[in-house]
């Protein structure tokens, strides 16, 4: 009994170690954001200070304010999120169900743009874009953030179709119900939970990028991840607005973090077992 | 005996008049002040100012107050020209890739933008920019008389020239000086250093970890314009020469005596984690009291200077750059210039041209400085009218002693063009020995080891 109280205890210190050091960063910020430029630097780190939200009211406010920013990245993101879905969710199905010519190759080639390092194919898409007229818009940036969430939604969900059982569909066949009907109301319903996880995972993914984004972007479309970089200026880091605009933009991924925790879990383990390996 | 009652009908619409008028008010005024401000200085030009009015601009120009002030006077530009600017505000890292990505594409996204003078070699070398002597010499684009391109600073105009044409236009730039704490110096009975070796002398007598005060910082993070922004000045005091019997050299005797005195400052006099600091780190450690002295940007003076962050006001003074053992004294060259794009259409270049001369003509330069309205006048002006223009000296003593005769005197004496090698491969080059300088730092490869290394990585880029 001792025994176990004492493993109990050494992991659940060994855990609150971890912890801390990931949360630590976090902390910090939100620290920061809520002290003046002053406090920020003063050594040693004030545990205690007269909190201000005077960098919240700058960045949201004053004349640099991050909301158009805040704007942009939720529309990108969205919009990323709902057109991956939209053509991810019968994708993987397709995979994981039909047999056609080329399926094989279909699967690998998915995850053909997934293999170059993005960098390389800054200038290409740069290029594309600039020659539909497509820079600095919307649609350019959300297609080009399809060319990476599109494969890794379809590789994730193609693993959660095939953990269906076949018979429940040859039990909606033998019931009548078309392929199409099929999917839509037995397939999908028992999929819920790796469907959750994708949409999480697309609209972090969208929602974190920067290295596509400042290239791509400009003057019309601007999202927060790139906004935040000129708080970094080449006169001074701008520490406490710095970490107000940090704290901003982590909030909504925190939101679905915790709204989506179950899922998120489950779909890290997901592949661990079975499916996403198989192919 | 009426009292004004206010119903909850009125008290609305004053809020939302109120609301509209905090909303618009600011866009009113400013309009306004664009309407009635006193445009002569620039139609005393005798050129055409409204020869391609109606087109539209657009300029890359990075965060930083200098340009911030010129995107504040824009509307004045709008109303001389009838030129539109929009300004795109991209961070220092990512302009220089964003513009090469604009030029190598031809697809004239921008007009101009605020380019890095190293970067110029590699522009010319492709025809990516006008050669703006061309500019310069057409009667009908230039007032030359007006202009006064000879009051621009000479060092930072051949900065930006190769083979003797100019190709960017300077707007803004900055010197590198001593900035030390003469309360500090002062009750230790030192001087600010005339030599590398005083320096560090100087930085020992002050080195008191314990009360938390080191005694220097330099510019510690890899990265071309990081610790090879302070390094070229130190190789350059200690003898050394990039082009070496016309060959790219990095290594050598020189070399290594001047990386050795960088290491050695570096580990024994400036708190740890300076290894890790670019100059706004060390600005604001030494703002914060902690730092005896550092060699940097004299722009910098301003955020030592600011009374919300800073405990160190009129605690600040500034010197020239210590000599080396050559004898000779070696500031940084850097300034912001403006390129003309090749890509664009000709009226597109002339509209270029003409906000370039706007943005560069000592009016300008004096409205965005002394003369501006906002809290913050730049430091880095880009004529030597304007830095003898004894109500811009008033302003710039306000940052500490010998502030402008410090900076001057780098500006006239101690600049030094071949400060890093001009070549179209130095975006490659200044990685390469960035890299190499941190790792001699950081103690993972020896002085002599590092460089040699460098050397070896650089040959076959200049092959190429």
């Amino acid at each position: 009994m001792t025994a176990k109280r004492l493993r109990v205890i050494a992991l659940l210190a060994i855990s609150m170690i971890f912890l801390l050091a990931w949360a630590f960063p976090i902390i910090w910020s939100v620290l920061n954001s809520l002290k003046t430029d002053s406090d920020v630097l003063a050594y040693p780190p004030k545990l205690f200070f007269s909190p201000t939200l005077e960098a919240y009211r700058d960045v949201l406010l004053g004349s640099g304010s991050i909301l158009p920013n805040l704007l942009s990245s939720v529309i990108i993101s969205v919009g990323t999120t709902v057109v991956t879905m939209l053509m991810a969710v019968p994708a993987a199905y397709a995979l994981a169900r039909l047999r056609f010519r080329g399926k094989k190759f279909a699967g690998f080639y998915v995850l053909a743009t997934q293999m170059l390092p993005p960098v390389g194919i800054i200038i290409p898409y740069f290029l594309v874009l600039r020659n539909i007229g497509w820079i600095d818009t919307y649609q350019g940036i959300i297609l080009i953030y399809l060319s990476f969430s599109l494969p890794f939604a379809i590789w994730l969900l193609v693993s959660y179709f095939e953990d269906i059982p076949f018979e429940m569909e040859e039990a909606a066949y033998l019931d009548g119900a078309s392929r199409l009907k099929t999917l839509w109301r037995i397939i999908i319903p028992q999929v819920r939970g790796g469907i959750a996880v994708t949409v999480v995972f697309v609209f972090l993914n969208a929602w974190n990028e920067f290295l596509f984004a400042v290239v791509l972007s400009g003057n019309t479309v601007r999202p927060v991840t790139v906004a935040m970089f000129n708080f970094v200026s080449v006169e001074q880091t701008l520490w406490a607005k710095l970490a107000a605009v940090s704290v901003l933009a982590m909030l909504p991924v925190v939101v679905l973090g915790v709204v989506a925790q179950k899922h998120i879990v489950k779909g890290l383990t997901v592949g661990a077992v079975k499916g996403g390996g198989r192919r | 005996m009426t009292s004004i009652k206010p119903t909850r009908r009125t008290l609305l619409k004053t809020g939302t008049a109120a609301a509209a008028l905090a909303t618009f008010g600011p866009g009113i005024l400013r309009h306004a002040s664009a309407q009635d401000v006193d445009l002569s200085p620039y139609k005393s030009a005798q050129i055409d100012w409204q020869q391609v009015s109606g087109e539209t601009i657009t300029v890359a120009v990075i965060p930083a107050s200098y340009f911030e002030n010129l995107i504040t006077l824009a509307p004045q530009f709008k109303a001389l020209t009838g030129i539109d600017v929009r300004f795109e505000k991209i961070p220092p890292a990512q302009i220089r890739q964003k513009s090469v990505i604009d030029l190598t594409s031809k697809t004239g996204t921008y007009a101009t933008h605020a380019a890095d003078p190293m970067y110029y070699a590699l522009y010319a070398a492709n025809k990516w920019v006008e050669p703006l002597d061309t500019y310069l010499n057409d009667k009908s684009l230039t007032d030359q008389a007006w202009f006064k391109l000879d009051d621009i600073i000479p060092a930072w105009r051949s900065a930006n020239g190769i083979g003797g044409k100019l190709y960017g236009m300077p707007y803004d730039g900055e010197v590198t000086i001593q900035v030390y704490r003469k309360d500090l110096y002062d009750a230790k009975g030192l001087k600010p250093a005339d030599t590398l070796e005083a320096y560090m002398s100087n930085a020992a007598a002050l080195n008191t970890p314990n009360d938390r005060v080191w005694g220097a910082a330099l510019r510690g993070v890899a990265g071309a314009g990081q610790n090879m922004y302070i390094y070229p000045s130190i190789f350059r005091e200690f003898g050394g020469d990039w082009m070496k019997g016309g060959k790219l050299t990095v290594n050598g005797p020189e070399a290594e005596a001047a990386l050795a005195w960088y290491v050695d400052i570096m580990k024994k006099y400036a708190p740890t984690a300076a290894a890790n600091w670019n100059w706004p780190d060390i600005a604001d450690a030494f703002s914060q009291g902690t730092v005896a002295s550092y060699i940097d940007a004299h722009s910098s003076a301003s955020v030592v200077n600011n009374p919300e962050k800073s405990k160190v006001i009129g605690k600040v003074a500034y010197a020239r750059w210590p000599k080396g053992p050559s004898g000779k004294r070696t500031t940084s060259i850097w300034n912001w210039g403006f390129p003309i794009n090749s890509a664009l259409p000709e009226k597109k270049r002339k509209a270029t041209w003409l906000f370039i001369q706007w943005a560069a003509s000592a009016e300008t330069q004096a409205r965005t400085a002394h003369r501006f309205a906002g809290p913050t006048k730049r430091s880095g002006v880009n004529r030597t009218s304007v830095w003898r223009d004894p109500d811009y000296i008033k302003l710039m003593n306000g940052f500490g002693e010998n502030f402008v005769e410090a900076t001057m005197g780098a500006l006239q004496d101690d600049t030094d063009v071949d400060w890093r090698p001009r070549v179209p491969q130095w975006p490659a080059i200044g990685d390469t020995m960035a890299t190499a300088i941190q790792s001699a730092l950081s103690g993972q490869a020896t002085i002599k080891a590092a460089l040699d290394d460098a050397q070896r990585r650089i040959e076959p880029m200049m092959r190429g």
